[in-house]
C-alpha cells in the first residue's frame, strides 16, 4: 500500500459535490439491495414474533447453558460500537488529520450497532414486553431493583453510551444539515431545516459546536471503555470457571476495539467504492487503520496468552475442564479458528509491509470479525457448558429461531448504513473545507 | 440597525474587527458568518466559554441525585438484607460512574444549545456566497458612516 500524504483538497465547490453526490437518486442496484436485506430484516422479525408467539422454548437455550446466541451477539455488537466514538475522539483529541474522512462513517457505526446490540437482552428476556422493569424505579411493583447486579449497570452504561454517541454524530452533522437545507427540495429540505435547528453558520455557533465536540470527546472516550468494561463485568463478577478474571475489563475493550476498527475498515471500502469516494478515502487511510488493526491484534493476542496461560498455570479442576475442552476438546476447532482469524491473517497480511494493501486489509478485518465473534461465542458457551458440577454438563445448538435473529441483525446493520448514507454525507464537508 | 460586509480572507477580516473594536464595537454586537469553523485570534474577537465549568457542574449534580434516587429505591423496600448494608455503595458505584457521565452529556448539549443560540430568536442570517465570510455589525444611527466606510476599507 502507498503510503501517500493526506488528500490533496479539491475547491470548495468540488469537494461539495463529490460528497452530495451519493446523496441524490437511488440507483436500482442499491433499491435491491435494501430490498433483500429489508427481506432477512423481515425474517428476523418473523423469527423473533415466533419466539414471543410461543416462548423462548424455541430457542436453543437449554440448562445449563442459558446464555446463547443472543448475550454472544449482544457482546459482539456492543463491541463494534467501539469502531466509532471511541477512534472517532481518539483521533479529534490528537488532532489527527486523516481522521476527517473517517470520523462520520465510524460514528454511525457505533451508534447502528449499540442500537442492534441493546436489542439482545430484550431479546433473551423472553417476555420481551416487561423489558422496563430493568429500569430500576421505586418499588410500586414488589421489585427489587438489584443495583448490586452487572446486568443492572449494562442498562445504565449502553444507555449513556447510544445517548452520548448519538449526541456526537449529531452535532457535526448539523452545519452539513444546514448546508444541505438550503440547496435541497422536498421532504429532504423539511427535514434538513429541522434537524438543523436553524444553523446560520455564525461564530458563536461554531464556537460552541468545537467546545462541544472537544468536551463530548472526552466524556465518550471513558463512557467507551467503562461500557465494555461493564459488559465483560457481566462474566467476571459471577465465580464461573475462566470468567472470574481480573484482566476481562482491559481484554473485553481491546477485543472491542479491535472487532470495531475492523468493521469500520470493511464500511470504508463498501463506501468508497458505491459511492465513488476514491479521492477522499485513500490508501493513505487505508494504510494508518490497517496498521491500528495490526496493533490490536498484537494486544489481542498478549491478552489472550495471558488469560489462557494463568489459567493453565494455575492448573485449578474446574477451570482445566473449561480450558481443556477449548484447547483440545470438543471447542478446540473454534478457538484455533479464533487464533486464525484475529492473530495468524491480520499478522500475514498486515504485518508484511508488500501485502498491506486495500484488499488484504478488507481480507483481514473480514477474518477479525469472524473471529471476534468466535471468541465472545468461546468465552461463554464452554464456560457454561462445563460449570462446576460436573452432573449438570450439558451442550448447546442453537435453533433457527436464534440462527435468524442472528442474520437479520447483520442485514440491519447494513441497511441502516446504506440509508443513513443516503440521507447524510458520509463524510463530513464542513471539516474537509476547514483544511 | 445591521451592516454586513463580505470577506474573502481572514486578514482582512481580522484587520477590521480589530479597528470595530477600537471604535467601540463590542463583541457582543458583531457576528462572523461562515460554511467552515473560523479560527481567530483571542485577541480579534473574544468569545469566552463557560461550557466546561457548567458540564462539570452538571456532571456532579446529576451524579448526587442518582446516589439520592438509588439509595431511595433500596430503601423503599423492607427487604431482609440479613445484616448485610441495604445500601451498597461501591456495588452502586458503576450505576453512579454512568450516570454522572449522562449529566456532562447532557450538559454538554444543552450548554451547546444556549452558547450557539440556536433556539434564541435572532435576525436572520444574511446570505453570502459560498466559502466567503460575512461580518454582521449592529450599529446605532450615529456610528453607521464611520462603521460602514471602515468594513469598505478592509473588505477591498
Amino acid at each position: 500500500m502507498a503510503t501517500a500524504t493526506a488528500t490533496t483538497v479539491s475547491p470548495y465547490n468540488e469537494v461539495r459535490s463529490d460528497l452530495w453526490r451519493p446523496l441524490s437518486g437511488a440507483s436500482p442496484r442499491y433499491l435491491a439491495i435494501l430490498a433483500g436485506l429489508a427481506a432477512i430484516v423481515l425474517w428476523g422479525a418473523f423469527a423473533w414474533s415466533y419466539q414471543l408467539l410461543h416462548g423462548i422454548g424455541v430457542a436453543g437455550i437449554r440448562r445449563p447453558v442459558f446464555w446463547g446466541f443472543y448475550l454472544i451477539d449482544f457482546v459482539f455488537w456492543i463491541g463494534i460500537s467501539h469502531a466509532g466514538t471511541l477512534i472517532s475522539a481518539i483521533l479529534r483529541l490528537t488532532d489527527a488529520g486523516w481522521r476527517k474522512p473517517v470520523t462520520r462513517a465510524a460514528e454511525a457505526i457505533t451508534v447502528f450497532a449499540l442500537m442492534i446490540g441493546g436489542m439482545f437482552p430484550i431479546i433473551h428476556l423472553g417476555r420481551a414486553w416487561l423489558f422496563y422493569w430493568l429500569f430500576p424505579y421505586p418499588n410500586s411493583r414488589l421489585l427489587w431493583p438489584n443495583f448490586r447486579s452487572p446486568l443492572v449497570w449494562d442498562v445504565t452504561a449502553i444507555s449513556t453510551y447510544l445517548t452520548g454517541s448519538a449526541i456526537y454524530l449529531f452535532l457535526p452533522l448539523i452545519p452539513d444539515v444546514a448546508q444541505l437545507a438550503k440547496h435541497a427540495t422536498g421532504w429532504r429540505r423539511f427535514v434538513y431545516r429541522k434537524l438543523s435547528l436553524g444553523w446560520t453558520g455564525s461564530d458563536r455557533e461554531w464556537n460552541a459546536l468545537e467546545h462541544a465536540m472537544k468536551l463530548m470527546a472526552c466524556i465518550i472516550l471513558a463512557v467507551a471503555v467503562s461500557v465494555h468494561t461493564v459488559v465483560a463485568w457481566d462474566f467476571s463478577m459471577s465465580v464461573a470457571p475462566m470468567w472470574h478474571s481480573t484482566i476481562f475489563g482491559p481484554y473485553f475493550v481491546v477485543g472491542a476495539i479491535f472487532s470495531g476498527i475492523a468493521a469500520l475498515l470493511i464500511a470504508m471500502a463498501i463506501i468508497r467504492r458505491a459511492m465513488h469516494l476514491e479521492k477522499y478515502l485513500t490508501p493513505h487511510h487505508f494504510n494508518n487503520l490497517s496498521k491500528l488493526l495490526l496493533l490490536m491484534s498484537l494486544l489481542w493476542l498478549y491478552f489472550t496468552v495471558s488469560e489462557n496461560l494463568t489459567a493453565w498455570y494455575g492448573n485449578e479442576p474446574k477451570e482445566m475442564n473449561v480450558f481443556g475442552a477449548q484447547l483440545r476438546g470438543s471447542f478446540a476447532p473454534y478457538f484455533w479458528a479464533m487464533v486464525f482469524c484475529n492473530f495468524v491473517v491480520p499478522f500475514i497480511l498486515l504485518g508484511i509491509k508488500k501485502l498491506r494493501t486495500i484488499k488484504t486489509a478488507i481480507i483481514a478485518s473480514i477474518t477479525v470479525l469472524i473471529g471476534m465473534w468466535l471468541e465472545r461465542f468461546l468465552i461463554i458457551i464452554p464456560t457454561l457448558s462445563f460449570g462446576r458440577l460436573s452432573s449438570t454438563w450439558g451442550n448447546y445448538a442453537p435453533s433457527w429461531v436464534e440462527i435468524s435473529i442472528t442474520v437479520a441483525t447483520f442485514a440491519a446493520m447494513i441497511a441502516l448504513y446504506l440509508i443513513f448514507a443516503k440521507l447524510f454525507p458520509i463524510i463530513a464537508v464542513w471539516e474537509f473545507e476547514q483544511e | 440597525m445591521h451592516l454586513t460586509r463580505e470577506f474573502s480572507d481572514r486578514k482582512s477580516l481580522i484587520h477590521a474587527l480589530r479597528d470595530l473594536q477600537e471604535m467601540g464595537v463590542t463583541p457582543k454586537d458583531l457576528d462572523i458568518f461562515s460554511t467552515e469553523p473560523l479560527e481567530l485570534p483571542q485577541s480579534a474577537l473574544a468569545r469566552p466559554s463557560h461550557m466546561s465549568l457548567a458540564v462539570v457542574t452538571g456532571a456532579i449534580s446529576f451524579g448526587l441525585c442518582v446516589i439520592g434516587f438509588v439509595y431511595y429505591a433500596q430503601h423503599s423496600y423492607p427487604i431482609i438484607t440479613g445484616g448485610m448494608p441495604i445500601f451498597s455503595f461501591w456495588a452502586t458505584g458503576v450505576v453512579f460512574y454512568e450516570l454522572t457521565m449522562l449529566g456532562s452529556i447532557l450538559m454538554s448539549l444543552l450548554w451547546f444549545l444556549k452558547e450557539s443560540g440556536l433556539f434564541k430568536s435572532k435576525p436572520p442570517a444574511p446570505s453570502y456566497s459560498d466559502g466567503s465570510i460575512c461580518l454582521r455589525v449592529e450599529c446605532s444611527q450615529e456610528q453607521e458612516p464611520s462603521i460602514r466606510k471602515l468594513l469598505e476599507a478592509h473588505s477591498k
